[in-house]
């Protein structure tokens, strides 16, 4: 078993490069541009290559949610292919649990799957011959667990993510959120300590998409798995996450924490994508606060650093008094209370 | 001719690939056409210039065969076990066993409507009198299809697992299609020598091709999130293919079972060509020889029912999910078992039921009295058609116009006409901005004059190239060039042109026809009510069963292999005509309705160019379906490549049948490539 400080995945200079031998095509790309990643992927694509994952670095921490985020495109999905070895990796290092999954054996690989990793797919990849339950089974079913056994095991999962009663459906009797439960529910059969999700909600409604989330964040906080989520969704980014990683053309541009995102976009690729996120629900105060005992005014709205800066305009706004409101003559009409108007803007925190 | 040449000459810096290429093809043409009094082997090839390609073929295959010989034949006495314990089980079986299991096993797949198939299907069956014969035929199937099945999905997995292999096996599989059935029987004659055997192995090997196809595509369409999930679960590879990657797919896996089966009696019936097994193919071989028409009809009709019911059952497989109450079996067959024991010491032997035989006389008189009493339309139907259609389609109206059937006499000058018509015509497309149109119009009226079985070697390869490069740039250029060239050393080419022009003549009828009823069941509703049932049906329907109503009503000819050609070739034309037309999107429907176009407008400038591409590819199995056909037509009658392959299996003569086959395969070949070229431009065109 790990110790606490290796992480559960590092990725070191990760290479997924498509196209003939791509092998040596990307060592000889590296040695020409003198290890320079942007230059050798230049010269790949140049040569008709598709370097889909370059030079892509980062780690996730034991019971860390890491999300990777991108545009369609931006090679998220290959990267997440990569860690998980359903593509084989050209260049670089993953270490699962401190070990280099890239060459593996075959046999190692899937003694791998069977004991550590879960993977959620966005279109849920379910066997459409197989009910729900030997569905959420068939993992356990390839080990070679007895059939009582597994049927147990994949009753508790089935429950875990609400599926009571549906045990015995096939995945085409299913909507499309009961399909991703179920889809859930597999995943976790064999109990992984590494959990890959795909684009999970990307193909649901957004009303189921907002309950599935919130269910999955229940599940994550008693589970605590190590995890690597992906979607193009900004915002299910920003609510899902510990840390981020924004992907663009095969590239990671920035690794931040939700708010280091928002707050601190490293380009305008960054910055372009949290424009229409209301900033106000994911910055704390203390992004924006000054440090120290400085100058100030006499009021005093209890704000603290922790406050979301919604909650804390909201505050503020309680401090003044009613005002005006004309029609287009100039004559008054009403009146309005601004906490009112700072509470109707606030959206509710799920 | 060299007036229009001129005409275009200025031109030609600004005309379009197609336009270039139509203007050297009528070059090409009008220079051999000119030249040939002086230069002879500009027009025919010189026969000095064939190479024995069949002797060294048949040398080859002959050396070949031999060493296979001994392992074939040790196969062969294996597979005798099989057939005969197939054989006597199905005919001891006490007719209302038989009847009440394939009742059940309707019921079982289809409910009532399968059962009710079932039941009066085999019922006319045993009315028709040729229970015995059919059922030979059925143990026939029963033998060959398992072999099929093992052997296509055995394929059709490795090609899977192997991506090295797939590109090869494809291509395998994509020759043995278009190689016509015949050509297999002649070196399985040598291999196995005669008797049924050779019809089992043919239809084995004739019914393989779909299932491994079917597979690999079943296997490839699964979705990848389906095959990750199963990596991802930790299945090893045995356990992704057989627990998740077959069972996702097995529904087109069906849809080969369906097609296997369909094929297999098919070519179950085409052997019966070879004799010395008394089923139900030889018996309408034979009444149709002796010309007894009512036998040779219910014998027919009895290999219809078999499609029929074996085709809708297997094809349940595919498409339901739901199988019905087993009680309801149990029941069917309990009845059988009963029905049999109760009745037995009074049950008549199968054979003598022959309830249908008056029928079938009565049949045959009517059917005399009807050609006897209608001799004279039919006559001039046939011979309108031969003398004013077909025959100078192929040798030309310059030698087709006689005094005996036109009436008069063909001079220069009328030729002069013809081409002066063809030019005027197509300057006149030209001058309306459609230069291809206009070139292509002049070659036509040059190939009705000069006929196609005439027309000069160079013009038919610069023809087929130019086709080749407009359709699919340089390299199908040069592989048609060099596959004709093959033909035209082997010293085939005659007997090739002669295909080409009755499969050219048979396609042109069908894409017009079939075009033409396409569109309407695409815009009326209660047409296509009609008209789906029959293209099921002539679906359904062995080849060799076209045969019979034609002979009856034509006799031997090339006119009546027209029509049998016509009938089967014509029903890809109307499905996929209709299926583009209906298959429109509706927002573009909308979007046209909203602009306030008429029916007719959305029809010509909506519906038909997106259906374009699809009508294209209808074309192109009209085109394979006329070849397949082309050969099985050879039985009554054509010349040309398909008659080759007829002796051939008559002699035993395995170069000839085997050249005779490759020669009909690679124009096949060919036009499936260029038709589908130009389809897959059409959709690149529309970014589909």
């Amino acid at each position: 078993m790990s110790t606490s400080d290796t992480p559960a995945i590092a990725c070191q200079s990760l290479w997924q490069v498509f196209g003939p031998s791509a092998d040596k095509a990307l060592t000889e790309a590296l040695a020409r541009s003198g290890g320079n990643a942007d230059a050798a992927a230049d010269d790949l694509r140049a040569r008709g290559y598709i370097p889909a994952v370059q030079d892509a670095s980062f780690e996730v921490r034991e019971g860390e949610l890491f999300v990777i985020m991108g545009l369609s495109g931006s090679g998220k999905s290959t990267l997440i292919r990569c860690i998980s070895q359903l593509l084989p990796g050209t260049g670089g290092e993953i270490r699962i649990d401190g070990e280099n999954v890239i060459g593996a054996s075959k046999q190692k690989l899937t003694e791998l799957r069977r004991r550590k990793l879960g993977m959620v797919f966005q279109h849920f990849g379910l066997f459409p011959h197989m009910t729900v339950a030997e569905n959420v089974a068939y993992p356990l079913k390839v080990q070679g667990v007895g059939r009582k056994e597994r049927r147990a095991r994949a009753q508790e999962v089935i429950s875990l993510v609400g599926l009571d009663g549906r045990e015995d459906s096939f995945p085409r009797q299913l909507s499309g959120g009961q399909r991703q439960r179920v889809g859930i529910a597999r995943s976790l059969a064999v109990n992984p300590d590494i959990w890959f999700l795909d684009e999970p909600f990307s193909a649901l409604d957004p009303l189921i998409r907002r309950q599935l989330q919130d269910e999955f964040l229940r599940i994550q906080a008693t589970l605590r798995k190590s995890i690597v989520f992906i979607t193009h969704d900004i915002a299910e980014a920003l609510k899902l996450a510990d840390r981020i990683a924004i992907m663009r053309d095969g590239k990671i541009v920035q690794i931040g924490t939700p708010t280091e995102i928002v707050l601190q976009p490293v380009d305008d690729y960054v910055r372009e994508f949290s424009k229409d996120v209301a900033k106000g629900r994911h910055a704390r105060v203390a992004s924006v606060m000054q440090a120290g005992d400085g100058e100030r005014g006499p009021d005093d709205p209890g704000l603290t650093t922790n406050m979301t800066l919604d909650a804390a305009l909201a505050r503020c706004m309680e401090l003044y008094q009613p005002v005006p409101v004309r029609d287009a003559g100039g004559a008054i009409v009403g009146t309005v209370n601004p906490s009112a108007l700072a509470a109707a803007l606030q959206v509710d925190e799920a | 001719m060299t007036a229009v040449a001129d005409v275009a000459a200025p031109h030609a810096t600004r005309l379009t690939l197609g336009a270039k290429a139509a203007l050297i093809t009528a070059l090409v043409g009008a220079l051999c056409l000119a030249l040939e009094p002086v230069v002879p082997w500009l027009g025919a090839w010189p026969k000095t210039w064939v190479l024995p390609m069949t002797d060294w073929v048949g040398a080859a295959l002959a050396w070949l065969l031999g060493w296979i010989k001994p392992v074939a034949r040790l196969f062969s006495d294996i597979m005798v076990y099989p057939m005969g314990w197939a054989n006597t089980a199905l005919n001891a079986t006490p007719w209302p066993m038989v009847i009440g299991l394939v009742t059940a096993l309707g019921w079982y797949l289809g409910g009532l409507s399968m059962a009710a198939l079932g039941f009066f299907g085999l019922g006319l069956v045993l009315a028709s009198g040729y229970w015995h014969e059919g059922m030979n035929t059925l143990a026939l199937v029963a033998v060959s299809v398992p072999v099929a099945l093992v052997v296509g999905g055995g394929i059709g997995i490795l090609a899977n697992e192997v991506p090295r292999v797939k590109g090869a096996v494809q291509a395998v599989l994509d020759i043995m299609q278009t190689v016509p059935t015949f050509a297999y029987l002649t070196p399985l004659l040598l291999l196995f020598g005669f008797g049924p055997v050779v019809g089992l192995i043919a239809s084995a090997i004739y019914a393989a091709p779909p299932m491994a196809r079917n597979v690999m595509l079943g296997l490839e369409r699964v979705e990848a999130e389906i095959k990750e999930a199963a990596i991802m679960s930790g299945g090893s590879r045995l356990q992704q293919l057989f627990q998740v990657e077959i069972p996702s797919a097995s529904r087109q896996i069906m849809v080969g079972f369906n097609q296997c089966l369909m094929a297999a009696l098919s070519m179950v019936i085409i052997a019966a060509v070879i004799g010395g097994f008394n089923d139900i193919g030889w018996e309408v071989l034979l009444t149709m020889r002796k010309a007894q028409f009512g036998p040779s009809l219910l014998a027919g009709m009895v290999i219809v029912i078999f499609a029929v019911v074996i085709d809708r059952m297997s094809a349940v497989l595919a498409t339901e999910r739901k199988r019905y109450d087993l009680r309801v079996v149990w029941a069917v067959l309990a009845f059988a078992v009963v029905f049999t024991v109760l009745f037995w010491s009074s049950l008549p032997g199968a054979s003598e039921v022959a309830m249908l035989d008056g029928v079938a006389n009565s049949l045959d008189r009517g059917l005399t009295r009807f050609t006897q009493s209608n001799g004279m339309a039919l006559e001039a139907l046939k011979n309108n058609t031969l003398y004013y259609v077909l025959l100078p389609l192929r040798i030309g109206l310059d030698q087709a116009v006689l005094p005996f059937t036109w009436g008069f006499m063909w001079t220069p000058a009328m030729s002069a006409l013809v081409f002066g018509l063809g030019g005027a015509l197509g300057l006149l497309l030209a001058w309306r901005g459609n230069v291809t149109g206009g070139f292509v119009v002049l070659i036509a009226f040059g190939m009705i004059e000069t006929g196609v079985t005439n027309l000069p070697w160079p013009f038919v390869l610069t023809g087929a190239a130019a086709l080749g490069y407009v359709a699919g740039g340089r390299r199908l250029a040069i592989l048609v060039v060099v596959l004709l060239c093959t033909i035209l050393l082997s010293g085939l080419w005659d007997r090739a042109l002669l295909s080409l022009y009755l499969c050219g003549a048979s396609v042109f009828a069908c894409a017009v026809v079939g075009g033409a009823i396409g569109v309407a069941s695409a815009i009326w509703a209660p047409v296509w009510r009609i008209v789906r049932p029959i293209c099921d049906m002539l679906q359904t329907i062995p080849l060799f069963v076209f045969l019979i109503p034609v002979l009856m009503l034509f006799q031997i000819g090339e006119f009546s292999a027209f029509l049998a050609i016509c009938a089967y070739a014509i029903v890809p034309m109307i499905r996929y005509t209709r299926h583009g037309l209906v298959d429109t999107p509706e927002e573009m429907m909308e979007a046209a309705i909203s602009s306030g176009a008429t029916d007719w407008q959305i029809l010509r400038d909506v519906r038909a160019p997106y259906a374009a591409p699809t009508i294209l590819l209808g074309l192109n199995q009209t085109i394979l379906y006329a070849f397949s056909m082309l050969v099985i037509a050879a039985l009554i009658g054509t010349t040309g490549l398909g008659q080759s392959i007829y002796l051939a299996l008559g002699q035993a003569d395995v170069g000839l049948g085997i050249s005779a086959g490759a020669a009909m395969a690679i124009l096949a070949l060919i036009a499936d490539r260029l038709v589908q070229g130009f389809a897959e431009e059409r959709r690149k065109a529309l970014g589909l």
